[in-house]
């Protein structure tokens, strides 16, 4: 088994509203490996953002501890992850291009070799021809393009993504699943994928965490085997992903049954 | 252009000749002004477009010792100068104070009761101060700018969006490189929303400097008062005109530059 990357051990979260505690994750567990593609899903407010947000050092967990690298998280995102969040991000003064520059900007990275970058990634987004627009004249599946690549094009190792195609179309969704596995396949990053969408989940992930509903505990860790590379239409007819769809759904189900009960 | 706005320009070239036509007929008819309640149909009140225009001319002229260009180019000069001075130190304050919540709390008392003092009243310690001049007309200009510019940056730099940020960390940003690619900009477009109504202020400001100020400090408010002081409804009117040409000026020219600045922003996409 390839190196741990992300090391997580008995997290939990309570907020606080007002004079009642409110937990949202509890007791959680579980390790991502080098180049592993981890999906976590789970009924709505499970804390499966909150768990994405905590390994990011945007919310501080109130008990357990995360290593990144064997590193504990601390105030500050670690250099090494990278982050695409469900809202739109894309800054809108700037255009395509230079959204996509940002993060070599800030590194220092040369001029010529920004351009040089930024041209490949819009080639690899197929952004091209969009490079001077502003992301107010784009549709929702090209600005989250565009956030996708500006997270890329620094090569981060590890990749947090929190439903970052929650809000777009099937087709739109499908798309860039397509385009996420190419790019995933050819960099092998490690990603946590964040996502309300089990068949989604499926089709990305080799590794899937179930949560039960609020507080969030894990209900299940779910190996996918369908083999790679995989083909996000297709793959939906075959009776492997039915199998494994169905065996995820039946543990989600109690979830939604106990809720609704 | 839009299409059909031939006929728009039409009617309103149309609705302008009618009204100086009605105002040079109607000011020519005795009768009228002896009517109780229209007394001020006269054109020792309201003078009248042929007699505006050839006052026009001779104030333009090297005749008079203050020629009217002067004074419209004094009324400019204070009013853009007010105006960037305004801008700038508006929008530093603005952006210190707006991400910064201790040093916000501290000024806060002081922000309000500076600003609920009417403007207008500052004229005479203004100009007791910094006398009868330029520089008079330029701080008074410039306290009414600031405060405009100040409040709308401040809320633009309150209200910057918290998930940017987070996304320019997760891209390697320091802290400086936040304030300068987020931050700022992010806080400009509140701050360019607020230009139009600076500019239109800043020339209020820098009139009633001009009403107070006298000769000295020159200016198309100084013609006004004068005209008042000697009845001349005439010269009244070229100041009034004149300056509604300037407003209208000064704040095309602003849109256009906010329209350049915002070009990111949906409302002033190009359709």
């Amino acid at each position: 088994m390839a190196r741990v990357r992300i090391a997580i051990r008995d997290l939990s979260k309570t907020f606080r509203e007002g004079p009642r505690e409110v937990p949202a994750v509890s007791g959680v567990s579980f390790d991502v490996h080098d180049r592993e593609f981890v999906a976590i899903v789970g009924p709505s407010g499970c804390g499966k953002s909150t768990i994405l947000n905590m390994i990011g050092s945007l919310i501080a967990p109130t008990g357990g501890e995360i290593l990144v690298d064997g590193a504990r998280v601390g105030a500050r995102p670690a250099p090494q992850i990278g982050y695409v969040f469900q809202k739109d991000t894309v800054f809108p003064w700037r255009t395509v291009e230079r959204n996509i520059a940002l993060g070599l900007e800030y590194r220092g990275v040369s001029r010529s070799e920004v351009g040089a970058r930024v041209k490949e990634a819009v080639k690899l987004a197929g952004l091209e021809g969009f490079e001077e627009a502003f992301p107010a004249t784009l549709s929702g599946g090209m600005r989250q393009r565009v956030a996708l690549m500006r997270s890329l094009v620094v090569n981060p190792e590890i990749l947090l993504m929190d439903e970052p195609f929650g809000a777009l179309d099937t087709h739109t969704k499908l798309n860039l699943h397509a385009e996420l596995l190419a790019l995933w396949g050819t960099r092998q990053q490690t990603v946590v994928f964040v996502t309300h969408d089990l068949s989604e989940a499926i089709t990305l992930a080799d590794r899937i965490v179930v949560m039960t509903r609020r507080p969030g505990r894990i209900k299940l860790l779910y190996d996918v085997k369908l083999p790679r590379p995989r083909d996000v239409i297709g793959l939906r007819e075959s009776a492997e992903y039915l199998r494994e769809y169905a065996e995820i759904w039946h543990a989600l189900g109690q979830e939604f049954q106990e809720r609704a009960s | 252009m839009k299409a059909g706005s031939g006929s728009v320009w039409i009617w309103r070239v149309g609705i302008l000749v009618v009204f100086l036509a009605a105002w040079e007929y109607l000011t020519g008819i005795k009768a009228i002004s002896k009517t109780p309640g229209l007394y001020w149909i006269d054109p020792f009140f309201i003078s009248r477009p042929s007699a505006i225009a050839r006052r026009f001319v001779y104030l333009m002229s090297d005749n008079v010792r203050l020629p009217l260009w002067r004074m419209a180019l004094s009324t400019v000069q204070s009013t853009l100068w007010g105006f960037i001075v305004g801008v700038t130190t508006g929008f530093a304050a603005g952006l210190l104070l707006g991400r910064s919540d201790r040093i916000a709390r501290i000024f806060d008392p002081f922000i309000v009761a500076f600003n609920s003092l009417p403007r207008i009243a500052l004229v005479p310690l203004i100009t007791m101060v910094f006398g009868f001049g330029l520089l008079a007309k330029i701080v008074l200009a410039w306290s009414i700018v600031f405060f405009i510019v100040f409040f709308n940056t401040f809320q633009g730099a309150r209200s910057v969006d918290a998930d940017l940020i987070h996304s320019a960390r997760f891209l390697g940003a320091g802290e400086r490189q936040i304030m300068r690619t987020v931050v700022v900009p992010s806080t400009l477009a509140w701050t360019f929303a607020s230009l139009t109504p600076s500019i239109s202020f800043a020339l209020i400001g820098v009139v009633v400097g001009e009403f107070i100020g006298g000769e000295s400090g020159g200016g198309l408010g100084y013609l006004i008062i004068q005209s008042l002081g000697t009845l001349n409804a005439a010269d009244m009117m070229v100041a009034l005109f004149v300056l509604g040409a300037i407003g209208i000026v000064m704040a095309l020219g602003i849109r256009q530059i906010e329209v350049r600045l915002l070009r990111w922003r949906p409302e002033y996409q190009k359709r």
